[in-house]
């Protein structure tokens, strides 16, 4: 297969492309994983692998036969699970330096994803979380989720200290590169898949997401998708690797239903919108239970699950109230799916024995205060115009960081 | 967690500025904050502007009163415009307050009907923010207030007596004063050149137990200095006073604009420069966000019509610093405390006229009145119109 020319590197970046392929190709050739995701390492490619492709691997698919069926949850970890601060370096030292008790989750992420996890219609669920925390933190990380009760398939942490050591600073930063080769790693092949995936706005979650499920969905060539890498600046060697993945998950279907993007830092919702109707940002979980609730993914239980553990950290009716009628004034969820909603959730607060009268009342009043005229759904399949997104983002951080700090009202 | 309720239609930019300051104060403030407007249109504005939807709810209204249309069309208008859907979700809501950028005849004439008034407070008063060189108060406060600039064209003297305990109560709050100093705006110290109702109000405001510091009556270039903490005036002379201050800060302004054209004269402003800018910040109505409306059940902010996103952000702060320190609950004690001493005072009265029948009665000045105690007494004359 070699080339007259090709240096013994390129030889060799080569031979690990064409490793990585198989091993996507054939998940069970991949090295045994703990069920946790604390990986054990071993397997036969294990000791040739660099320590960012070691921390891939870890993500590499737990030995499971092709399910009929599957549903996988991706969900990334800070500021989308967990309540974490990271804007300044002090920030990250106490970030890192907090114990797993300490660490808090954002209100309802813990029982969103435990309720979703639940197979309560049959179908299998897989977790894995990808996240830029840096791989140092996997005890701590991994303690945390087991308090909350939560066993991540896959746990996927970033391994800054050999970007560090090796000098790939722009690694350090960077999340495009590291973000997209792990979710194509860890890309569960079925028969039929549906992915929702969680991320939030303070990184680039919505970009990397969305070029993830272009890519399932076929709709990113291998043309568009270097000149993509090579603008967000991605290491040649990772270039390398996701044009791997690329050539082979490329065209595999239409499989993420919706990408969540938790409003942390409440950027404009407009920031979200060139991304197409499949991206769905939300101001809190109650709204990304109600969505899940129409798509049929959680059951009505589930969603008075969320809204009681959001209300035990201070949420009130209105609060909720407000949540619903965003998701009604954008579109994305329709009125008559909003009263059908209300409707079970009223019953089902009824049967648990709880006062729901001001809670219900509360939610019919705002959508009263609306015109009602209908309003059509954002459209779902947009040609995402990736490179200029990408440059928007850009700009605009560079803007920020020009002007100085205050509120980030406008666009 | 209280409401504040913001009329994005009021303002002349389309309700872009009051939406901005709308969405800024829920990023901001720990309160729910309800727009009302056009709902699609301000669905398609929230968009671009980071704001927290948890905290905020659209409202959605038809139409909107027009600045400048006559009384008739304006009542007409009222009752599917956003004033009328803002201040009846007021009334609904019972922590709530309401700012808007509307008429402010249209928003006295519908507050005064959905809100009412407070009990035994028989007109409301539009009260004005202004700059002063004394400042007061443990804050430092630099602003006194002035009222009324506009809800009631022509006053009683129960009327100045109310809005005297009235601004009052609302300067202890705002402020902080313990007692702040009130007088009655007039043409001079004595109060025999004054007209009838200015003259009887100073009489009662004299004779009264106050919870505040009555020092009588000042004349107009005795406002921006600061020797009171609130004048009180009817709404037509306070509306005009209010008008002729912004016109001299705006010719002042116009001044300093043509004084740029000339190549010495900007080379003398830039080494001025910083004294210049705090004469602006100054005399910048921007920075007081708005006239607050005493005398109704709720707080209520009027701001100018072509307010910016600062004005409306600070209009907006007000009316939370309002609900807050409970500004209207001070309004009805202080008001409540006036009319208990002054019922007090006329059954002592009346009992020193049964008990000391044989000596001769006060001979009574020429031209005075009884003082008016119900506030219905003199109602006929007087009457609350649109300032505009």
């Amino acid at each position: 297969m070699s080339r007259k020319g090709e240096s013994p590197r390129d030889k060799a970046r080569a031979r690990r492309r064409e490793r990585l392929a198989r091993r996507v190709r054939n998940p069970a050739r991949g090295p045994a994983r703990r069920r946790d995701g604390d990986a054990k390492d071993g397997g036969e490619d294990a000791p040739e692998d660099s320590p960012e492709e070691t921390a891939l691997v870890e993500a590499a698919p737990v030995e499971v036969a092709k399910p009929a069926r599957l549903l996988h949850l991706r969900w990334d970890l800070d500021k989308t699970y967990l309540r974490t601060e990271f804007d300044t370096l002090r920030d990250l030292y106490r970030t890192f330096m907090q114990k797993a008790e300490d660490k808090v989750a954002i209100a309802g992420a813990r029982v969103l994803l435990k309720e979703l996890m639940d197979p309560h219609d049959g179908i299998p669920r897989r977790v894995t979380f990808i996240s830029g925390s840096p791989s140092q933190m996997r005890r701590t990380l991994t303690r945390k989720l087991q308090l909350d009760g939560i066993v991540p398939d896959v746990f996927i942490l970033k391994p800054n200290l050999s970007n560090l050591l090796r000098g790939r600073f722009r690694a350090l930063r960077g999340q495009v590169g590291y973000k997209l080769k792990a979710l194509l790693h860890s890309h569960m092949a079925a028969v039929e898949v549906d992915e929702y995936l969680f991320g939030d706005d303070a990184e680039q979650d919505a970009f990397i997401y969305s070029l993830y499920a272009d890519i399932l969905a076929g709709r990113v060539d291998a043309t568009a998708m270097v000149a993509i890498l090579n603008a967000c600046k991605v290491y040649r060697r990772d270039t390398d690797e996701i044009m791997a993945l690329h050539g082979s998950l490329y065209a595999s279907g239409e499989v993420v239903r919706r990408i969540f993007i938790h409003l942390e830092a409440r950027s404009p919702l407009g920031r979200f919108r060139p991304y197409g109707g499949r991206v769905v940002p939300v101001y809190n979980y109650f709204q990304a239970a109600m969505l899940l609730l129409d798509a049929a993914v959680l059951r009505v239980g589930a969603v008075w699950e969320v809204i009681a553990a959001m209300e035990a950290t201070g949420y009130t009716p209105a609060r909720f109230a407000n949540s619903l009628q965003e998701l009604l004034r954008r579109g994305v969820l329709a009125p008559i799916a909003a009263d059908r909603a209300i409707e079970e959730l009223a019953a089902e607060g009824a049967r648990r024995g709880r006062d729901v009268d001001r809670f219900t009342r509360r939610l019919r009043t705002v959508t009263a205060d609306l015109r009602s005229q209908p309003r059509p759904p954002p459209p779902w399949e947009t040609e995402v115009n990736y490179l200029g997104l990408y440059h928007a983002a850009r700009f605009r951080r560079q803007r920020y960081r020009l002007l100085g700090t205050g509120i980030r009202i406008l666009d | 967690m209280s409401t504040i309720v913001i009329d994005t239609q009021g303002s002349g930019d389309e309700g872009r500025e009051a939406l901005e300051a709308a969405a800024i104060a829920s990023l901001e403030l720990d309160h729910e904050f309800v727009v009302v407007g056009h709902e699609e249109e301000i669905t398609a504005a929230l968009d671009g502007i980071a704001h927290d939807a948890e905290r905020m709810r659209v409202v959605h209204a038809e139409s909107r009163v027009e600045r400048g249309a006559d009384m008739r069309a304006t009542i007409s208008a009222l009752p599917r415009s956003s004033i009328a859907a803002g201040l009846d979700c007021v009334a609904r809501t019972p922590d709530a307050a309401f700012v808007s950028g509307g008429p402010p005849g249209a928003i006295v004439y519908r507050a005064v009907r959905a809100l009412q008034r407070i009990p035994s407070i028989s007109r409301a008063a539009l009260a004005a923010v202004y700059p002063t060189l004394q400042h007061r108060g443990p804050n430092d406060d630099p602003f006194a207030l002035l009222l009324d600039v506009g809800a009631t064209a022509q006053c009683a003297s129960d009327h100045l007596v109310t809005f005297a305990a009235m601004g009052a109560a609302y300067a202890g709050k705002i402020s902080a004063v313990e007692r702040p100093r009130v007088a009655l705006l007039s043409n001079g110290p004595d109060p025999h050149t004054a007209p009838l109702a200015v003259r009887d109000a100073d009489r009662r405001l004299r004779a009264a137990a106050l919870a505040f510091d009555y020092i009588g009556t000042i004349r107009g270039d005795q406002v921006m200095v600061g020797e009171a903490d609130v004048i009180v005036t009817d709404g037509f002379t306070g509306d005009v006073l209010v008008r002729t201050l912004e016109g001299v800060a705006a010719t002042g302004e116009e001044l300093l604009r043509r004084a740029q054209q000339r190549y010495r004269w900007r080379l003398g402003m830039s080494m001025l420069g910083e004294g210049i800018n705090r004469l602006r910040e100054f005399t910048n109505w921007e920075n007081y966000g708005g006239a607050p409306l005493l005398g109704v059940r709720h707080p209520v902010i009027i701001t100018q019509a072509d307010s910016g996103r600062r004005a409306f952000l600070n209009a907006i702060r007000l009316a939370a610093k309002m609900l807050r320190l409970e500004v209207i609950d001070a309004v009805t004690d202080g008001v409540a405390a006036l009319r208990e001493f002054e019922s007090g005072a006329r059954g002592l009265a009346e009992l020193a006229e049964v008990t000391e029948v044989n000596e001769p009665a006060a001979p009574i000045q020429d031209g005075a009145e009884p003082p008016a105690i119900e506030s219905g007494d003199q109602s006929e004359r007087s009457q609350e119109v649109d300032s505009t």
